[in-house]
């Protein structure tokens, strides 16, 4: 058995339940290992998933999907460099997951 | 990290939405399972992030009254983390946890050990087909950038 973190998607329906991801361009901060991202990132138009730990940024582009790499991008920096050369009103979500 | 909400702010769309989930001030449990039985729980000692929690309630309601986001949901949810053994799960957390580089607490460690301890000796004397897992509460919230904050 290997580790399975949330297999009865509890995560999931409480976080579709609160937003449609339909098309939509996502940011997501502290995206760890990818966990999350793999759960929404079909439905979302693009996402893209930050984490400043290079060991887990590197298990999420190791384990992404085939039919989810022509719309996640996953970016081994921290949010404040994110954010000072990122422009203003450019996503539809932000998902601050496990990071505040 | 009152800062890290306006940079979120200004990043989103004035229609965009920002999902925020955290895990909720209590301890987290450690549970085995043989099947859907519960054959034990208990408080798991390792939680010593109470501080950072508050302090990011703390953000959270701050840019709440400042009127930067308006809270539209929230709910809560069980996060259930499922291994076949103890040191499969720690193994687990210790690569997910490893960017955190604080000292731990010899007391709080040398209580996680003593579980551990307990919990592989339960798994062990309940034979075949128990797992174990970590159970989290936690938080998630839509909220919405106030496009005219004062």
């Amino acid at each position: 058995m290997t580790v399975r973190v949330d297999p009865e998607h509890n995560e999931t329906r409480a976080l579709f339940d609160l937003a449609d991801f339909s098309g939509q361009r996502v940011l997501e901060i502290g995206c760890g290992d990818g966990r999350l991202t793999w759960r929404y990132a079909g439905k979302a138009g693009h996402v893209i998933a930050i984490e400043p730990f290079a060991d887990s940024i590197a298990r999420a582009r190791e384990n992404m999907p085939e039919e989810l790499k022509d719309r996640v991008e996953f970016h081994h920096i921290g949010f404040e460099d994110f954010a000072a050369k990122s422009e203003t009103s450019t996503f539809d979500r932000v998902i601050l997951s496990w990071s505040l | 990290m009152v800062h890290a909400l306006e940079e979120i702010h200004r990043l989103l769309k004035s229609d965009g939405r920002l999902i925020e989930i955290h895990p909720v001030l209590e301890s987290p449990l450690i549970k085995v399972y043989r099947g859907n039985t519960v054959l034990f729980v208990e408080p798991y000692p390792g939680y010593d992030y109470e501080d950072d929690l508050r302090h990011a309630e703390d953000a959270l309601m701050q840019v709440i009254q400042h009127r930067l986001f308006v809270i539209e949901r929230s709910t809560e949810f069980d996060l259930i983390t499922y291994a076949s053994s103890v040191a499969e799960l720690r193994d687990f957390w210790a690569k997910a946890g490893a960017y955190d580089d604080s000292p731990k607490d010899e007391e709080v460690e040398a209580r996680e050990e003593e579980l551990y301890a307990r919990v592989e000796a339960f798994m062990h004397a309940a034979a075949g087909g128990a797992k174990v897992a970590l159970h989290e509460r936690a938080r998630i919230t839509r909220m919405n950038p106030n496009i005219n904050p004062p």
